[in-house]
């Protein structure tokens, strides 16, 4: 009697468990209002021959694009930001980018980015990405090199 | 057998430890000898008396020990009862402790980017403009394999 009290009692708080983690994963999962913008500053250049160990994802891609021998990340940044909202990142000397993303459809998303330098509007743009795709941004001069921003949403 | 020896196993004749031979030996004596019958007889009566004594002794026990066993069984009871809430309290112990350890999983649990950085799963971009007060700047296109890059090319310093 005991016994068959005792099985019975725990499958209803492990289903219920179950379907809370689900759930929360769910509602973490599929939720298009926000986006979390991750931004990496890389500094390129010919100054050594080594690829920061952070970038060895990129490394053949960073390789066949530019002709830079070495590439260093300073800096990664990430925020999650709701739509219409701004989130600022602090850049290299002085400039400061302003990302704003816009409404999309569920696996994309439209961000709104402005690069500021002492004032001035370096570049304005709107990317349109698919849900962890990633876009570079590069050329503003940074010491002995240039900057390279490794811009991704997911 | 003679009376003195008689008298030493007299005891053990009624109490049945002796030899049937023994035994017989004995009561034959007995029947022939008035004195040690007598004892015998005197025995028997002790015995009467301690049997009637013990009894006595049980019937005025037998409340007490009633009363002892309703307390056991009350307690018994009561440790039944104590033992249901203590097993539904086992069974749902770690109810509160399981949701808790799901909340700090689903808390810290490293999303993708983090866990493993720059990792993107596409390179598929769409520029809708691109302005620049200071600088010229392109879009630079290498295929599908490879990440789509804006370039900013500044007058004086690139």
């Amino acid at each position: 009697m005991t016994r068959r009290d005792t099985s019975r009692g725990y499958p209803v708080p492990l289903i219920f468990l179950i379907v809370f983690i689900f759930a929360a994963g769910t509602v973490e999962a599929a939720s298009p209002a926000t986006v979390a913008v991750e931004i990496g500053v890389v500094v390129a250049s010919n100054k050594g021959a080594s690829i920061d160990p952070s970038l060895s994802t990129l490394k053949t891609k960073l390789q066949s694009m530019f002709s830079y021998s070495s590439y260093s990340l300073l800096d990664r940044m990430r925020r999650t930001l709701a739509v219409g909202e701004t989130g600022e990142f602090s850049l290299p000397g002085g400039r400061s980018m302003r990302v704003t993303p816009a409404a999309a459809p569920d696996n994309k998303v439209r961000l709104a980015v402005q690069i500021m330098e002492g004032g001035k509007n370096l570049l304005t743009t709107t990317l349109g990405l698919s849900r962890g795709g990633m876009v570079l941004v590069g050329g503003p001069p940074h010491q002995s090199g240039v900057l390279i921003l490794l811009i991704s949403a997911e | 057998m003679d009376c003195v020896k008689v008298l030493r196993v007299l005891q053990e004749e009624m109490d049945g430890m002796l030899s049937p031979g023994e035994a017989a030996e004995v009561r034959a004596h007995l029947e022939s000898c008035g004195s040690c019958a007598a004892e015998a007889a005197s025995y028997e009566r002790v015995g009467e008396l301690l049997r009637l004594w013990t009894a006595t002794r049980s019937a005025e026990k037998a409340i007490p020990l009633d009363v002892l066993w309703t307390r056991v069984q009350a307690g018994i009871e009561e440790k039944k009862s104590r033992g249901k809430g203590a097993s539904w309290a086992r069974k749902w112990f770690w109810m509160p402790a399981a949701a808790a350890l799901a909340v700090l999983f689903l808390l810290f649990y490293p999303s993708g980017v983090s866990r493993a950085p720059f990792h993107p799963r596409s390179f598929d971009v769409a520029v809708e403009e691109l302005e620049s007060d200071t600088a010229t700047v392109a879009l630079v296109d290498r295929g599908e394999d490879l990440p789509r890059v804006i370039w900013i090319i500044e007058n004086d310093k690139t």
